[in-house]
């Protein structure tokens, strides 16, 4: 009994120590005291890991991101793929006013080594086509955009898709695995593969507007802290890893 | 006609056992645990294959290990009664007697053999709600149900409480006798050898070490294990001729007995306990007894109307007399009394 | 020594609310008519029907190469035998992320066999017969190692009786083994069953997520709790309304010997 004691003590001990981390010499956009916990879209993964090692990120679909700062959970910082859903958290009074720090590139991917070159390409019988779900931003940017294609080309494309995927690194996967012929991302998701894929661009007339917002949770633990984090999305060390990354100046 | 031969290793006990059972008799294999005899039966049924051996029923060959003939189990027809029965729970009474049995009167006949051994009212039963002599009688008529050529029988009253062993043995003897095949049975007691066989085989660490009818194996036993084995009591000595063409043997430990058997050198010496008669200590012979030896009791065990002494002179002694002679005499521990047999009675064999 | 029984039934207490309180939480939120609705929505029903379907077909696999199997390893000792055994559990321990890496780097399009299943003409990925073989891979080893146990657990002499009966070792084992083993094997089907119906990492990995085709239940609980959580509870519970009626149905037909009662 004694001994199992001890060891229940050295856990707790152990998980007590367990996440802070007060080093003051980062060069992360978040030199402060404490870590910021940050609930962001999949597409920003290696950007934000890269120039805010020492903060808690957790990536996911911009929509299931939204939906658990419904249910109540709150992180310090929202930062979303799209304008909807931060706007809708606003008008809710769940996110301070949210702001606009990036743009990317809505781009068709395909394998490297794919003899697809357009989107004309993607009607062809045969052709397996992986998409976003109709709830996540990069799904209502893909059938926003199939939308203003000619019905019959839309139509065709639509009924190429054989997976409607939670979040953008699904998509990926199902291109890097050769399980899909191609999908709809964004470039900078493609960058991330170092040359795997390659990323088609669009016509401009149906290439969509992809912005993204961020905003600070209301009730958040940290929040001066979340406040410098979104700042600094816009200029600061993130925002210079961002835009190594493919993405593009806030609008 | 049941002919067997096996010659095999199992483990560290070398087994090597020939016998015969003609048709309607029961061969009664008695031995201590682990000397082989399950062995045998399942050599017999075709469970176990030994490195030699030949196994002939019924005129048909069913293992030849010299020509390359094994049948499997179930080409052999052999009526095995294990020793926990092994019934199939998942199944009826009458389920588990018609196991065996094709054709659309399978019900019928299973409940006719159920029938003969009392037990038509239980058909429906399942076994966990038998008791262990019901269990016994199912699991008996299931291995009869195929008219098998050679019934084999595994300690069939060992699994029994004392009370329902008294009738399962009688009603088994009354199928070994009806049977008319022959019947091949272990057992690890002697008397329930005895009372179902009608010749019985001492078999001791994989042999056979003596062979006949009950009455002969405890009248003449032939070694010391077997005198042991049916019951009797061993004594040890040294025995040397005497005037009279009688045997004088010099009790290791002291004590001296004679013996109507020849005999010379190391001996055992085997008589058995009812054939003992106690007096107090200290009284002059009397009667044709010539044996007499001077001993302490250590215990006193009734069983049923007799009373089992447990004696030291100084080698232990059992002796059994009537519970009223035991009480006219006060016996109890401690009491020093003479044991005394005839020498008629003592059994030699040499070591 | 009083506290022992005490801390007994409170662990038991804890243990209990615990378990039931969020799935009493997912029928506390829904009517009985959002059932009805959800169960109406074709999506919904698209996702349980395909649900049942891959089920049904990974388990029946399952029972057919794992019984088999189970046996061979329950009853013969051979050299391998306990690396036999490890390797059957190991998806046990896999989290269903690993199981979904696994069943790509092996069966996947880019796979060690991906080019042979190719030139076969079967399609895996992004196919219902991917989910299929997800829920195999995941859920077998719940079975397996049950139908061990069960097998284990009969008495050797009942096949050796069978066979002096005269009924052959292979019979023997469908009149004998198998009955007498059915209250393991039946628990373990209802554990391979669960796990398989709730899978959702490797199928999501291996085999897409797409309405009718790969989209089971649970990801489709996933697709819609974002942007419609009322709809994901509905589901939910028409998909626990349906595992506990299994769960019971297995119960009654063999009675409380199989998922924990006391045997009769």
């Amino acid at each position: 009994m004694r001994r199992a004691g001890v060891v229940i003590a050295a856990l707790i001990a152990l998980a007590g120590c367990g996440g802070d981390d007060s080093s003051s010499s980062s060069s992360s956009s978040s030199s402060k005291n404490s870590p910021v916990i940050v609930s962001a879209a999949s597409s920003m993964t290696e950007a934000l890991t890269s120039c805010s090692p020492r903060d808690k990120l957790q990536f996911a679909g911009s929509d299931e991101l939204a939906a658990q700062i419904e249910q109540g959970v709150k992180p310090d910082v929202y930062a979303a793929a799209n304008t909807k859903l931060p706007d809708q958290l606003y008008s809710e009074g769940k996110l301070s006013k949210p702001v606009k720090f990036a743009t990317n590139t809505f781009v068709l991917a395909v394998p490297k080594d794919s003899k697809i070159t357009s989107i004309d390409d993607l009607t062809a019988k045969g052709v397996k086509i992986a998409i976003g779900s109709e709830t996540v931003p990069i799904g209502s940017y893909t059938r926003d955009t199939l939308a203003k294609l000619p019905p019959a080309q839309s139509r065709a494309i639509l009924a190429n898709v054989r997976s409607n995927e939670p979040d953008v690194k699904g998509i990926v996967g199902k291109l890097t695995q050769g399980a899909a012929d191609a999908g709809f991302v964004y470039v900078t998701d493609v960058n991330a593969t170092n040359g795997r894929l390659k990323a088609i661009e669009l016509p401009a007339e149906v290439e969509p507007q992809v912005t993204y917002e961020a905003g600070v949770v209301k009730g958040a633990k940290h929040p001066t802290e979340g406040q410098d984090y979104v700042d600094a999305l816009s200029s600061g060390a993130c925002a210079d890893a961002l835009e190594k990354a493919g993405f593009g100046p806030a609008p | 006609m049941l002919r067997a031969e096996a010659r095999t290793r199992l483990g560290t006990l070398e087994l090597d056992v020939a016998l015969e059972v003609g048709a309607g008799e029961c061969l009664a294999l008695a031995g201590p645990s682990g000397a082989g005899k399950t062995s045998v039966l399942r050599t017999v049924a075709g469970l176990l294959r030994p490195e030699h051996g030949r196994v002939e029923a019924d005129g048909e060959l069913w293992l030849d290990t010299e020509r390359g003939v094994d049948l499997p189990p179930e080409r052999r027809r052999c009526g095995y009664l294990f020793q926990e029965y092994a019934l199939f729970g998942h199944l009826s009474a009458w389920q588990n007697v018609a196991y065996p049995l094709r054709g659309t009167d399978r019900r019928q006949r299973a409940v006719a053999l159920l029938e003969r051994f009392g037990m038509a009212e239980l058909a429906d039963s399942r076994p966990r709600t038998l008791s262990g002599g019901e269990r016994q009688r199912v699991a008996l008529a299931r291995a009869l149900a195929r008219e098998p050529g050679v019934l084999l029988l595994d300690e069939p009253l060992a699994a029994l409480d004392a009370r329902t062993r008294a009738s399962a043995a009688r009603e088994l003897g009354a199928v070994l006798r009806e049977v008319e095949v022959p019947a091949l049975l272990v057992t690890h007691d002697f008397s329930e050898a005895a009372q179902l066989g009608d010749r019985v085989g001492v078999i001791d660490a994989g042999r056979v070490v003596q062979e006949g009818t009950p009455s002969e194996l405890a009248a003449a036993p032939r070694s010391a294990f077997v005198a042991d084995f049916t019951g009797a009591v061993v004594l040890t000595g040294t025995a040397h001729g005497a005037p009279d063409g009688l045997t004088v043997v010099e009790l290791d430990g002291g004590g001296r007995v004679t013996s109507t058997d020849a005999a010379a050198g190391p001996v055992a010496v085997s008589v058995y306990p009812w054939e003992i008669a106690i007096e107090p200590a200290g009284e002059a012979p009397h009667g044709s007894s010539q044996n007499r030896l001077a001993a302490e009791v250590l215990s006193v065990t009734t069983v049923g109307n007799r009373v089992r002494l447990g004696l030291a002179a100084p080698q232990p002694l059992a002796a059994e007399v009537t519970s009223t002679a035991a009480e006219a005499l006060g016996l109890r521990a401690g009491t020093r009394v003479t044991a005394s047999w005839k020498a008629a009675a003592t059994r030699l064999v040499a070591l | 020594m009083r506290w022992f029984p005490v801390a007994l039934t409170a662990s038991l207490a804890l243990a209990l609310t615990f378990l039931t309180l969020p799935v009493v939480a997912i029928f506390i939120n829904s009517s009985p008519g959002d059932l009805l609705d959800s169960l109406g929505d074709p999506v919904a029903r698209d996702a349980l029907w395909l649900s049942l379907r891959c089920t049904a077909a990974a388990l029946a696999i399952i029972v057919a190469v794992g019984t088999p199997a189970a046996y061979l390893l329950a009853t013969r000792a051979f050299r391998g035998k306990a690396l036999a055994v490890t390797l059957i559990e190991l998806p046990l321990v896999l989290p269903p992320a690993v199981a979904g890496i696994a069943l790509l780097a092996s069966v996947g399009p880019s796979g060690l066999l991906g080019g042979a299943i190719d030139a076969a003409g079967i399609q895996l990925s992004l196919a219902t017969a991917g989910v299929v073989v997800a829920l195999t891979f995941v859920a077998s080893p719940f079975y397996v190692r049950q139908a061990m146990a069960a097998f284990v657990s009969v008495d050797r002499t009942l096949l050796d009786a069978s066979r002096t009966l005269g009924v052959s070792e292979a019979r023997g084992f469908a009149r004998v083994m198998i009955p007498t083993a059915m209250p393991g094997l039946v628990a373990g089907g209802a554990l391979a069953l669960g796990r398989a119906l709730g899978e959702f990492g490797a199928t999501l990995m291996f085999a897409g997520s797409f309405r009718g085709i790969t989209q089971t239940a649970p990801l489709a609980i996933y697709d819609t709790y974002a942007t419609d959580f009322d709809s994901a509870l509905a589901l939910s519970a028409v998909l626990v309304a349906v595992s506990g009626a299994i769960l019971l149905s297995v119960k009654l037909v063999h009675g409380g010997e199989v998922l924990g009662g006391a045997p009769r």
